[in-house]
């Protein structure tokens, strides 16, 4: 009885419901704003809210953490530009569709099925958090190894075109991302004795240049073509259209809440994995991925919304954030003199079913203002090129500088935008570029903490891979995506009896 | 081939083939000039930790700087062999004049950024470039650029306290003065 | 917003005038903290500064500056004008950038306003560990050298310089120092059974601890903690770690060298008013933080003896990259 009206605090009480239907729509258009993250948001509002009670305090960040991730793909959709890092799998597929003048459909797809993710990651968060928790302790470093080198190779997922092209710019992400003091040791890496270096180069100004900058620097040589017009019509996808995707979207989400629950995974890289798993399972697409497939949208969609309710799970159960956003969830707790940790489950379990309440309520604010506000959005693509590509810029430039404070960032952003106009122009894929940066320290602190565990002992690990049962679904896993994304898939179906097939290291 | 080259760069997030069958203008030069790059960063990679150990910090930047050395190589020969495209002007195709005038907008914005402070860059910035984009009259450009730099600052300076630089733009006086006027301030 | 449009306009039109020291603060002040946003400096930082704005009837905007172990924060700030205006907000790690190799700068070039708290340092192991106390651990260490992995957080964090005491105390102690990039992600690893022993800061287990998700082997403190009654206090194993504790890391507010007097002083008056509010009091303890709330000559001879402590304790163990001689830091006790 005491859980049901925790859980229905937030609808009982006006204020509250109040403040998550406030903070759910902030959280749209700070998602939606390349540069804006929801990081940054939640963090000032921890001092916004120091005063108050520790339930409004909180029904505004779950409103705008929940809003935030969804938002990220309304100008995935429009500008082809991501508006924030979890929504880079959906511009894959979105922006076409925006391009046929279907980016209301698109808009209406995305937002039930962000809908739906949620609602899955919740009702995991609900029934099943100490259950998940317990299993995302279980892994070990090289399981974190694994799961990155897996994700490494969704660069054939994502290079439509020579997946050569695809490796370097994968490889070239991974660089990026080991620039910079070296977090581990701070042995500098290819800083090339500039101090200016020394921080590394922001992902998030990666981001923003090879997407905002470089999209500007093409959409120039169209500033006289007319813009595409927009189809508003039939925004609320049909019932036979949610029903046909419900098996992918439930596995999308099941992989969006563990990745999520994971500490030092999130949504973006969840949304990834989600589109990879997609594009390999989706037998007959209606139009093929890259092109506008409904399916593209579907996976990365549910898998980052579900992530939020995954990234609750550890913060929950045992004080441990599941991503940024939920270390600083963890700090307003504390602040508001709470003990977030594993007694908190134990001494408080009404503010757990609070935070759950609390995050039904936005999933639903989520879904109202994300079929109602598409005219006005697609407005912003049916501006004129001439004010829109100064303003991307801006944006950018704006945005850049915000993540960190530093010029230094806004200087990387542009060299990045410039550098991926004419990567983008010989036809090397970008999305394997930040999908590298993503990876970067996953893989390289994870295998060094996996092969230094083991005193430098290859065998050792190898051992340690075998005999864990975790470990070496993850490896079969990874040989299996490797196989199938190589000529060796076919000459191992031809020995397939004997399943036997030469497997070389990446 | 020429003429839809740059809608296959534009329609989608990804290009739609990277496999062409003829040279683009100006893509030896880039090919050689990832190539020389890679190879470059290889030897820096290198030069972190050599080959001390498998755990080294060194390690990974080497593994992955070899594969970007070894691709680019690889696409460099190929680049070689493929037949060169139509007399392309690299100008016209690859490097468009008002790429290069935006380019140097930009480049400008980061020099005066930080000596001017982000609001009178900003400002100039979207008056020349929708300008030069628009070919609107003075009127619509100033009007459009000052209300879009007024909702951008209100956003991110007030809204997300973002310290853009403030260069010659008392800005933080300002602020505190808005603030003892509407309300008295934050006591 | 219309309104607010109006008066900026306004505002612009009437200009405004210079700030002097006199009439200190007469805008915004700008809160540079060190460490990413949910960590122990971030949320300290946040639950103190409420409490001095309202002393100083001023604004402090409060910004995440993170990278380069807190270097770049610390750059931007001294490279700021020393008006009061700009402050850093950060823990005790640059007192060791200067031996580490880091930088060149450290808290030499600012003037403490506050040095508010410092943490206790602890032992915690893993539940399944085949030992309970401090001294078990150590006799386990050398009964199996090179089999218990101990999580490090990078040369010159906490544990790097605990793990250097138990090594300068024990004798060599070989073990596994498996990096990690703060003592959250290492204390998660340990729970899941990726690392044994991690030495960290109260305030960052102590919750994990009294749900008894890991143990406790010792606290390096030289008198018993009461955020942890059960736990020997480690001087009690060995008395040797009289010689370096009480050590721990700290948080502090600092401006720039060259910020006018009575600007130090306002800010100073400010921050010491907030460390003694009660509710902040209340949260600190909580976590196990032990307040100091010095500033001054006070603050400025603590942070001396805490770097030639612990630059020279580190040098000795072979983990520095230059001599603390070469900068003129003295060997404690000289």
């Amino acid at each position: 009885m005491d859980t049901l009206m925790a859980l229905l605090t937030v609808i009982t009480q006006p204020q509250l419901l109040l403040l998550v239907g406030v903070g759910t729509f902030a959280g749209v258009y700070v998602g939606a704003i390349p540069g804006l993250s929801v990081t940054m948001a939640v963090s000032i509002l921890i001092s916004f809210t120091f005063s108050w009670d520790v339930y409004p305090a909180i029904s505004l960040m779950v409103g705008i953490y929940m809003g935030g991730v969804y938002g990220g793909s309304r100008t995935a959709i429009l500008l082809n530009i991501p508006g924030a890092p979890c929504a880079i799998a959906t511009a894959m597929d979105g922006y076409p569709m925006a391009q046929r003048g279907e980016a209301g459909q698109a808009i209406g797809v995305t937002t039930t099925m962000s809908f739906f993710g949620g609602l899955v990651g919740i009702l995991v968060l609900a029934i099943a958090a100490p259950l998940v928790s317990d299993f995302a302790l279980r892994f070990q470093p090289r399981d974190y190894m694994l799961l990155a080198v897996l994700g490494i190779l969704l660069v054939g997922s994502l290079s439509p075109g020579s997946l050569l092209k695809g490796i370097f710019a994968g490889a070239l992400g991974i660089a990026v991302g080991a620039v910079g003091r070296d977090p581990l040791t701070f042995t500098e890496r290819f800083t090339f004795d500039f101090s200016l270096l020394d921080g590394g180069i922001s992902f998030i100004a990666v981001m923003i240049g090879m997407f905002g900058v470089s999209e500007a620097l093409l959409q120039l040589r169209h500033v006289a073509t007319p813009t595409v017009r927009q189809k508003i019509t039939r925004v609320v996808p049909s019932w036979k259209t949610v029903r046909k995707h419900l098996p992918l979207s439930l596995q999308s989400s099941t992989i969006g809440v563990v990745i999520g629950a994971l500490p030092g995974t999130g949504g973006d890289i969840a949304s990834l994995m989600a589109y990879d798993y997609a594009k390999r399972t989706t037998k007959k697409p209606e139009r093929e991925f890259g092109d506008g497939a409904m399916e593209g949208l579907v996976a990365p969609e549910t898998a980052n919304n579900a992530a939020v309710g995954g990234a609750f799970i550890p913060m929950m159960t045992l004080g441990i954030p599941g991503d940024a956003v939920t270390a600083i969830m963890i700090g307003a707790l504390f602040i508001h003199g709470l003990n977030p940790g594993p007694m908190l489950m134990v001494d408080q379990p009404e503010m757990f079913w609070f935070i759950v309440g609390a995050l039904v309520t936005a999933n639903c604010f989520m879904l109202l203002f994300g079929l109602t506000g598409i005219k006005l959005f697609t407005k912003i693509v049916e501006m004129p090129r001439s004010v829109l590509i100064p303003l991307i810029m801006l944006l950018s430039i704006v945005g850049a500088y915000a993540v960190n404070n530093s010029i230094t960032d806004v200087y990387w952003m542009l060299g990045f935008g410039v550098f991926g106009y004419f990567l983008r122009h010989y036809g090397y894929p970008l999305g394997p570029v930040i999908l590298g940066v993503i990876l970067s320290r996953l893989l390289d602190d994870n295998w060094r903490r996996a092969i230094i565990s083991e005193r430098e002992d290859l065998w050792r690990f190898f051992d340690g891979v075998v005999s864990s049962p975790l470990s070496l679904t993850l490896m079969l896993g990874v040989i299996l995506v490797f196989v199938s994304q190589t000529r060796l898939w076919s000459f191992a179906k031809s020995l397939l009896p004997r399943r036997k097939s030469p497997q070389e290291g990446d | 081939m020429k003429d839809n080259e740059p809608d296959s760069c534009t329609d989608s997030a990804v290009p739609a083939n990277g496999i062409n069958s003829a040279r683009k203008p100006g893509e030896l030069v880039f090919t050689a000039f990832l190539c020389i790059a890679s190879v470059y960063l290889l030897w820096e990679a290198y030069g972190i930790a050599g080959f001390e150990a498998l755990s080294s910090p060194g390690a990974v930047p080497m593994a992955t700087t070899a594969a970007m050395a070894i691709s680019s190589v690889i696409l460099l020969v190929r680049a070689i062999r493929l037949p060169r495209a139509r007399a392309g002007v690299i100008a016209e195709s690859v490097v468009p004049g008002v790429f290069v005038v935006f380019v140097l907008l930009l480049l400008a914005f980061s020099v005066l950024l930080k000596p001017l402070g982000f609001v009178p860059t900003a400002a100039l910035f979207l008056v020349v470039a929708i300008k030069i984009l628009g070919r609107r009259s003075w009127g619509f450009t100033i009007v459009v650029s000052l209300a879009s730099l007024l909702v951008i600052w209100l956003v991110f300076r007030v809204g997300f306290t973002v310290l853009m630089p403030p260069g010659i733009v008392p800005e933080a006086e300002f602020i505190q003065f808005l603030r003892n006027v509407f309300g008295g301030g934050r006591s | 917003m219309k309104k607010t449009v109006f008066g900026a306009v306004s505002a612009l039109v009437l200009g405004i005038s210079g700030a002097t020291a006199q009439d200190f603060p007469s805008k915004e002040i700008q809160g540079i903290i060190q460490w990413g946003a949910g960590g122990s400096t971030d949320t300290v930082m946040r639950s103190v500064t409420p409490h001095a704005e309202e002393a100083l009837g001023a604004t402090i905007v409060m910004q995440n500056m993170t990278g380069g172990v807190g270097a770049i924060a610390l750059n931007h700030v001294t490279s700021a004008k020393a008006d009061g205006y700009t402050l850093l907000m950060g823990a005790e790690n640059p007192l060791l950038y200067k031996v580490m190799g880091l930088g060149n700068k450290d808290y030499t070039d600012f003037i403490p306003l506050i040095l508010l708290a410092r943490g206790t340092p602890l032992l915690l192991a893993n539940n399944d560990a085949p030992y309970d106390d401090y001294q078990g651990f150590i006799d386990y260490v050398k009964a199996h050298p090179g089999e218990v992995r101990i999580g490090a957080t990078g040369p010159g964090g906490l544990s790097s310089v605990i793990t250097a005491m138990m090594n300068e105390v024990e004798g060599d102690l070989d073990m596994i120092k498996v990096p990690y990039d703060g003592d959250g992600p290492a204390l998660t690893a340990m729970q899941g059974g990726a690392v044994d022993v991690m030495p960290a800061v109260l305030g960052a287990a102590i919750e994990a601890v009294r749900a008894g998700n890991m143990k406790t082997l010792a606290v390096f403190d030289v008198e018993q903690n009461k955020n942890l009654p059960d736990t020997p206090i480690v001087t009690s194993f060995n008395e040797q770690y009289n010689t370096f504790l009480p050590w721990g890391s700290f948080f502090g507010v600092f401006a720039p060298k060259g910020t006018p007097d009575d600007v130090v002083a306002k800010l100073s008056d400010a921050f010491g008013t907030a460390a003694v509010n009660p509710e902040f009091l209340a949260l600190m303890d909580d976590r196990g933080f032990k307040m100091m709330n010095i500033s001054g000559d006070e603050a400025q001879a603590f942070l001396t003896k805490w770097q030639q402590g612990t630059t020279w304790l580190l040098h000795e163990a072979g983990l520095t990259k230059a001599s603390p001689e070469e900068f003129g830091i003295a060997r404690p006790g000289e």
